[in-house]
């Protein structure tokens, strides 16, 4: 065996316990990259068997051609093909069947008389297609839709809903119709797709309640005869169909779903999760590089030692990194393992929690192995690489000195190049912020200013730690006292060690303030622009509801109480070749409901071929009132309208406003998304708002919110993804905990002999204890102070940077009681990182601590 | 304050009765100490002199607290040392006990003023800073209180110690070594100190040594052999401790 090998190797041997953070951080980081690789992997492969054996009856789907997609959604809104086209297409030779496929928006009302589903993915009801290989959905129990109001649902959403055959509930198409469920459908061999709710209804029920005009379908499904393929059946089909209506193969409309469900869903998630754990790696890295610099600093009269008897250089280094790489391919490759563990806790936790994941064994990639393995070993060796070069260069004449801790300060360099990368952070991103708004500009002066900390962490160490420590020498005496000076004894090491924590708390603060300041945002949108008493609305969070009825808004006008209802629903079309969200309303009671700020023209008169438009998009497009802009609709029509009001504020209340008569030509189902009400002068809000509950009782009891409530729950979504990002970071602080705990166990090895010098002249076991437990809390105060100082700035300059990049405004907020609680939890980490340590140090014999040389 | 040594009849200061520790067990077992008993008297500096190996170290760490008998006992004034637990000997060494060892005797991150009052902080007491500051000035380090210990020389440090042992007014202070890695002019002055400590303010201090010229500082020097005691020397000097070494050291 090679020498450096050999020495590495029984190094290791003997000094395993040093090296188990630096493995669990390794091991930590790569199960979660690993875990999230195979998860996402497994997930794409489950939808797509899923939609395989859904859809592998349908062979072909005619639908338009065109799809209008909006700024922020991934599936455009398609205009429907004739239900008559069904004749034309069952001529075509090859045909065996074909059906209409209706969908539209309906949710279903459980047995405890809450909406099911509506919290994301998308809420659906369609007609119950016959043919049983063209529908996608299989009948499980029961039997078909024969007369109206009978339905089919799939098997998971009854069982959420707590419906069985033979219920009556609601469905809301938004208009609320008495339904009976007959039939439990499953979907591709699963409960359901994710998920999606879906209701099958007799063809008549579904035209009637789905659409807007009867003899429209979203597509139509074909099946071919024997001996005809998928491309000939389509080939067949192009000819007869009318301009802008399209055949497609039934594999390809199979991908198209897999991938709507992949970039909606599955994308996001695993970027997501895959943020995360770089965030982990990253921190990992610290707590790696911290371990070797400390092993090679206490390993210093070994190595000078080596180098006296003749090893070169080189050796020395390469007995380091070889070292290293025993860790790295031990900790990457039981980090896979652990990944793999992950996925499949994963898989069996999800159903439990009410997600369907579909089933099926995980896929195992060769990429989701190599990847992780890759970057736990490169993290692993990149890590010990200054370690091991500095390894290299000890002197032979250290060998004859007393072994010399690591002890160096910071350095000039150190300082001068720290303060330009902070000014050159601090210049790029105020540059980003606040002269030209751009994203990348903040974003590379945020990476800057993570550089700059880490850079000047070792400069900053010894005041931060002299002041955070300051209130310790007075509150705990002399215990206190030296573990203050403990944490001052390297400052590059407690630098190096609360970086990684600094990172973890900076992640999180950021988070923290930029959820606030949506919060704020929000709050501030609708006590701006919301002029109204109460606010009738589905859940604001996600694609999902069915949005409201749109005679809702008249029903609540009838009422004595109220003054002003408007509801405002949704169109799309294309302006100037963009698809664009339009807001569909009454102009006149939208402008007594919602504060438009200045307008320039008038809302009354918008008519049929007259739009108003906020300032921002009149500005963008070079429109004033009196000019004419062309708008392209689903149905493939374009109209000229003229721009007939400017106004100046355009949160709630959208960029384009058109009037219901102007849309009705061009409209699929009728919602309403919002209803604004104001009550006439002397009714108090909760007499008005028990009158509008009342009325909308009726319309499938969507919920009332005074002007507070409608604020705050247009906000719930942001706690919910916070939640969800905090749960992640954990993994991110537990390795900086590591971190922190290692570094102490080595420091307490160097001071052996203090230590017992200690125990000697009379320190107790708990002054003992506590002294290593404060040292642990001082560098973690440390890193967390760094980490919210870092984290509120970063969360400034991205809410600046949005704000400046975006058309709407984001409002800026410091939460003081969350960023408090983040503190605290910095503090509590620290405590508990020393607890392991301080344990150790004080079992430590006095005498041998005082014998050993 | 006496100046005068203690009359016979009152409690010694340190003493261990019928002394046994054996390391290890089986086949490797080894006898350091082999059933000593020896009295530490109140106001005396004793020496302990022995051949490497002869169980000097281990009867000093025995007698203070810092190791446990296998058999026998060890008092520090009236207190037996074996019933205590770990936490009362701690205590029993911040408040009775001095220590000055052969090398690494402070604690590097604290001033000279923080480390002689350690033990004093330790314990949360104030102490006596009126004996505290004659210390300051009987080590002659009242210049270097606010140095760190790097900052001070091997016999600087030392002297350190030695005030610090004596900052709590300890019934008796045990030194190892306490000139071993000290050069001659050094180690005197330590033991010169050691031993006006003893005699201007009738403090007892032990002290193991392997050096003749050093336990001539003592008022008396015990000897000992393959853990037993073997002799016992009044007033030595370092030709007559010499001496005696050299008969140990060749086997009769």
């Amino acid at each position: 065996m090679n020498a450096s090998v050999r020495l590495s190797v029984s190094s290791l041997r003997a000094h395993k316990r040093r090296f188990a953070g630096t493995f669990l951080a390794v091991f930590l980081g790569v199960a979660f990259l690993a875990g999230t690789l195979v998860m996402g992997d497994t997930l794409r492969a489950g939808f797509d068997t899923m939609f395989g054996n859904a859809t592998s009856g349908t062979d072909a789907v005619v639908r338009s051609a065109d799809a209008i997609t909006t700024p922020g959604e991934s599936e455009g809104v398609r205009q429907p093909v004739a239900t008559d086209l069904v004749n034309a297409v069952e001529q075509v030779p090859g045909v065996a069947a074909a059906a209409p496929n209706i969908q539209g928006a309906g949710q279903l009302v459980g047995a405890n008389g809450k909406p099911i589903g509506g919290q994301g993915p998308p809420t659906l009801a369609g007609n119950w297609i016959a043919d049983e290989k063209l529908n996608s959905y299989r009948l499980a129990e029961g039997r078909a839709p024969e007369r109206s109001g009978e339905v089919v649902v799939n098997r998971g959403t009854a069982e959420k809903g707590d419906l069985r055959i033979g219920d009556t509930t609601t469905l809301r198409t938004p208009d609320p119709v008495k339904v009976t469920i007959v039939g439990l459908a499953t979907f591709g061999g699963e409960d359901g797709m994710a998920q999606v709710t879906f209701t099958g209804m007799t063809r008549a029920d579904a035209e009637k309640y789905l659409t807007a005009r009867p003899g429209e379908a979203a597509s139509i499904q074909v099946r071919a005869g024997p001996g005809v393929s998928q491309q000939e059946l389509v080939d067949r089909l192009t000819p007869v169909l009318p301009e802008g209506v399209e055949a497609i193969t039934g594999q390809e409309s199979a991908e198209e779903n897999t991938d709507m469900i992949s970039s909606q869903f599955l994308t996001l998630f695993t970027t997501f999760l895959l943020v995360f754990s770089g965030v982990a790696l990253l921190v990992a890295t610290f707590s790696i590089h911290n371990t070797f610099a400390i092993v090679v600093a206490q390993r210093a009269g070994e190595n000078a030692l080596l180098r006296a008897l003749g090893a070169s250089r080189r050796q020395v280094t390469a007995a380091t990194l070889v070292e290293a790489s025993v860790v790295a391919v031990f900790a990457s490759a039981a980090g896979l393992a652990g990944g793999i563990g992950v996925a499949a806790g994963l898989q069996a936790l999800f159903p439990a929690i009410g997600f369907p994941f579909p089933e099926g064994d995980l896929v195992i990639s060769g990429v989701s192995m190599a990847l992780p393995l890759a970057v736990g070993i490169v993290v692993c060796l990149g890590s010990a690489l200054l370690p091991a070069v500095r390894a290299g260069r000890t002197a032979p004449l250290a060998a004859l000195r007393e072994t010399a801790l690591d002890t160096t300060g910071a350095s000039r360099v150190r300082a001068v190049t720290g303060m330009g990368l902070a000014a050159l952070a601090v210049a790029v991103t105020l540059t980003g912020v606040l002269v030209s708004p751009s994203l990348w500009l903040a974003g590379t002066g945020a990476v800057l200013a993570l550089a700059s900390f880490v850079v000047l962490g070792p400069v900053a160490s010894t005041t931060a730690v002299r002041v955070l420590g300051g209130p310790l020498d007075r509150l705990r005496g002399v215990t206190g006292g030296l573990a203050r000076r403990n944490a001052l004894r390297s400052p590059r090491r407690t630098a190096a060690t609360a970086s990684a924590l600094m990172i973890g708390v900076a992640v999180v603060s950021l988070f923290t303030v930029f959820g606030a300041s949506l919060k704020a945002t929000m709050d501030q949108t609708v006590s701006r622009s919301f002029a109204g008493d109460v606010a009738v609305s589905t859940p604001s969070f996600g694609a999902g509801g069915s949005g409201l009825s749109p005679q809702l808004a008249g029903a609540v006008q009838e009422l004595p109480e109220v003054d002003t209802a408007v509801g405002l629903g949704r169109g799309v079309a294309e302006v100037d070749g963009k698809g664009r969200a339009l807001t569909v309303t009454d102009p006149l009671a939208l402008e007594r409901t919602f504060d438009l700020g200045t307008v320039d023209g008038s809302l009354r008169d918008l008519g049929t071929d007259g739009i108003a438009i906020t300032e921002n998009e009149a500005d963008k497009q070079g429109l004033t009132t009196g000019d004419t802009t062309r708008l392209t609709f689903t149905d493939g029509t374009t109209r000229t309208f003229t721009v007939r009001a400017v106004y100046g504020q355009s949160e709630l209340a959208g960029e384009y406003v058109i009037t219901r008569a102007a849309w009705a030509p061009h409209r699929t189902q009728d919602t309403d998304t919002l209803v604004a009400v104001s009550f006439k002068d002397g009714v108090s809000t909760d007499t008005g708002k028990a009158a509008v509950e009342k009325v909308a009782e009726r319309y499938g009891n969507p919920e009332v919110q005074t002007r507070d409530e409608y604020a705050q729950s247009s906000a719930g979504g942001i706690d919910m993804m916070l939640t969800l990002v905090y749960a992640l970071l954990a993994l991110a602080v537990l390795i900086a905990l590591l971190g922190i705990a290692n570094t102490l166990t080595l420091a307490i090895h160097e001071r052996t002999r203090e230590l017992g010098l200690l125990r000697a002249v009379g320190q107790t076991r708990s002054q003992l204890r506590a002294m290593v437990r404060w040292e642990s809390v001082l560098v973690a105060a440390f890193g967390t102070v760094g980490g919210l100082a870092l984290g509120a700035f970063l969360g400034w300059v991205l809410v600046k940077a949005s704000d400046g990049a975006s058309d709407s405004s984001f409002a800026f907020a410091m939460p003081p009681l969350q960023l408090a609680v983040v503190a605290l939890v910095g503090l509590a980490a620290g405590a508990l990182a020393g607890l392991r340590p301080a344990r150790r140090a004080a079992r430590l014999d006095v005498l041998r601590a005082i014998a050993t040389e | 304050m006496t100046t005068t040594t203690t009359a016979t009849g009152t409690l010694p200061a340190a003493r261990v009765v019928d002394a046994v520790k054996v390391y290890g067990s089986g086949d490797t077992a080894v006898r350091a100490l082999d059933g000593v008993s020896v009295d530490f008297p109140v106001g005396r500096f004793t020496a302990i002199m022995g051949p490497s190996g002869s169980g000097k170290s281990t009867l000093m760490h025995c007698a203070a607290g810092l190791d446990t008998l296998t058999s026998g006992a060890a008092h520090i004034g009236d207190t037996e040392l074996g019933s205590l637990d770990d936490r009362r000997l701690t205590l029993l060494r911040r408040d009775r006990v001095g220590f000055v060892f052969q090398a690494f005797n402070l604690v590097p991150t604290l001033t000279v003023a923080e480390n002689i009052r350690l033990p004093l902080d330790l314990a949360g007491t104030k102490g006596d800073q009126e004996w505290i500051d004659s210390l300051i000035d009987v080590v002659g380090l009242r210049d270097r209180l606010h140095h760190r210990p790097s900052e001070l020389s091997g016999g600087q440090q030392q002297r350190v110690a030695v005030a610090r042992a004596f900052a709590g007014r300890p019934d008796v202070v045990f030194a190892d070594e306490p000139t071993g890695n000290l050069d001659s002019r050094s180690g005197g002055e330590v033991l010169g100190l050691l031993g006006r400590a003893v005699r201007r303010t009738a403090r007892t201090v032990v002290m193991v040594t392997h050096d003749p010229v050093a336990a001539a500082h003592a008022d008396e020097v015990v000897f000992l052999a393959d853990g037993r005691l073997v002799d016992r020397m009044e007033s030595p000097t370092a030709d007559k401790v010499l001496d005696r070494m050299k008969a140990l050291e060749v086997p009769s």
